[in-house]
């Protein structure tokens, strides 16, 4: 790899260890991918946030690296492992609260902004297109790529970390015109609208292109806000999707030869396809929990989730994720009340996902989030039932 | 007697390491696919669920899904619970950076479906290739 003569010095140890330690990771992953260069970073977003997946090892080394040094680049911080606000009203077992919580201030003090959301772009970390970032958290990474145009590689913990102490990550993949061109062209022969809809076109998608792009074509209402995030979501839970297109919608793709390469693979969806997806979250049991917010929800999702409980009594456990941000103005907006007198919970810096698992007797959870579906199986040992958002309301209202 | 295959790819991160091979057809999450405290495959419905990477070479075709995976990869690893190198079709990065990061004998390039779980299999990252020992 071609480097600046900073990049030299930072190689060299010449500002510090953890600088040098970095830059020889950043390195070594530039040279399996053929990198010729370094391209410099206007913020990061990292993962491994939570102790759940840092575990020891994750947690000594951002340790270690809090102790060596500070990011140079604004840096925000994905979703935690526990709810820092409630924590012990919901039940996280205080020894993983105590890992958790010398996790956060390892990070805080390398001088990360304590976001603790998978939406960064619903918290004030909007890169615009063209800009490299260097970001993590799969939903978020294919959010900043798709929706907002910006360019970044899918980067695991170690790597954000580097990047936010050096400024700077190997010019590959996404950082390059070249690769964020379509290769695959998906035919969307159905009207599909809701969040569930976008989940459920995203699972299928992501299973057949693996680490692809793909465009879709025949969408032809602007999808919200909400629905790019479920459906981004759902594309890098069953596979390793970064970046997709909308023709005439998302920033890169004003038509289809704009954004197409030159060779490409075609594939449909329709009623048979997005039947199939609902097929493998449709359990026989009865649904006994009901889970919104993955990725953390919206102020909309918040008024929206708020209208459906207003003045009503859940049957049923209900969680609601989100981040800190949007919760302080869901609460400004009255949304919190209504969501909390109607008996659910809210749930800030956390998930299911990404937090502790806990023993609240969930057994078949509902859910309009494709990547909540996917993940929460193994990962709790429960069923999950992906409806529309109407359905998992009234589910928990019976 | 004994088959082998040699089969040649391309260095990920270097090392090597020989065992027996865990192999699937299918992309792995080592956040959601695996459990980091042992070793198991827990994604439901995976083609090999329930099936320990605890010692084995890990043959699948590229990496999925979570970016936490790199750090569970690692910390898998650290606990003496996690594969002892990796061979894929085409290494994905959140793979690759835990493998960075965890010593990991690491190739791609590599035909899996020539190699099956329990062949014995010699990883030689360095040089890029990968010889399968079978049993006749």
């Amino acid at each position: 790899m071609q480097l600046t003569d900073e990049e030299h010095a930072m190689l060299a140890g010449e500002q510090g260890t953890l600088i040098q330690k970095s830059m020889e990771i950043l390195v070594t992953l530039g040279e399996i991918y053929g990198a010729t260069r370094m391209v410099e970073v206007t913020n990061v977003h990292s993962p491994g946030v939570s102790y759940r997946v840092a575990g020891d090892a994750g947690l000594d080394y951002v340790k270690e690296a809090s102790g060596a040094g500070h990011f140079r680049v604004r840096t925000t911080l994905n979703t935690g492992g526990i709810d820092g606000f409630n924590w012990k009203e919901i039940g996280f077992p205080p020894d993983f609260v105590a890992r958790q919580l010398e996790l956060n201030t390892a990070y805080e003090d390398l001088g990360a902004s304590p976001t603790y959301t998978c939406t960064p772009y619903l918290s004030g970390s909007i890169p615009q297109v063209g800009e490299h970032v260097a970001w993590g958290e799969s939903s978020a990474i294919i959010f900043a790529n798709s929706v907002l145009g910006a360019r970044t590689n899918r980067e695991g913990g170690p790597t954000a970390l580097a990047a936010a102490v050096t400024g700077r990550v190997p010019a590959y993949g996404l950082h390059l015109d070249e690769n964020r061109k379509a290769n695959w062209l998906v035919r969307v022969n159905m009207k599909i609208s809701s969040d569930r809809d976008f989940a459920v076109l995203g699972y299928f998608v992501g299973q057949t292109v693996g680490g692809g792009v793909p465009l879709f074509s025949g969408i032809h209402e602007r999808p919200t806000l909400e629905n790019y995030k479920a459906l981004g979501a759902a594309l890098a839970s069953s596979g390793a999707v970064a970046l997709y297109h909308v023709e005439g919608l998302t920033p890169e793709a004003p038509t289809k030869d704009a954004v197409l390469a030159q060779t490409y693979q075609t594939i449909d969806f329709g009623p048979i396809e997005y039947e199939a997806v609902v097929a493998k979250f449709s359990p026989a049991a009865p649904v006994n929990a009901v889970i919104f917010g993955c990725p953390h929800c919206s102020i909309e999702e918040m008024h929206r989730i708020a209208e459906a409980l207003d003045g009503r009594r859940l049957h049923m456990d209900m969680w609601v994720c989100v981040s800190h941000p949007v919760y302080a103005l869901a609460e400004r907006s009255g949304y919190v009340r209504s969501i909390e007198d109607a008996g659910a919970t809210i749930l800030r810096d956390t998930c299911p996902i990404l937090g502790a698992t806990l023993d609240k007797g969930f057994k078949v959870v509902a859910t309009n989030s494709g990547k909540l579906a996917h993940y929460m199986r193994g990962l709790w040992n429960v069923e999950t039932s992906l409806l529309q958002f109407e359905d998992c309301i009234a589910v928990a209202l019976q | 007697m004994q088959d082998v295959v040699v089969l040649k790819g391309r260095k990920i991160v270097k090392g090597r390491a020989e065992g027996r091979a865990l192999m699937t057809r299918e992309a792995i999450s080592f956040m959601g696919s695996t459990d980091p405290k042992t070793g198991t495959i827990i994604e439901r419905g995976h083609e090999i669920e329930g099936e320990c990477m605890q010692g084995k070479i890990l043959c699948f075709p590229t990496s999925k899904g979570s970016t936490g995976g790199s750090y569970m990869l690692y910390d898998a690893v650290k606990r003496g619970v996690g594969p002892i190198g990796i061979v894929n079709i085409q290494a994905e990065s959140i793979a690759v950076i835990g493998a960075i990061v965890s010593d990991l004998p690491m190739v791609d390039g590599i035909d899996i479906s020539q190699i099956r779980t329990g062949d014995y299999v010699e990883l030689n990252a360095d040089a890029g290739v990968v010889k399968v020992y079978r049993d006749r």
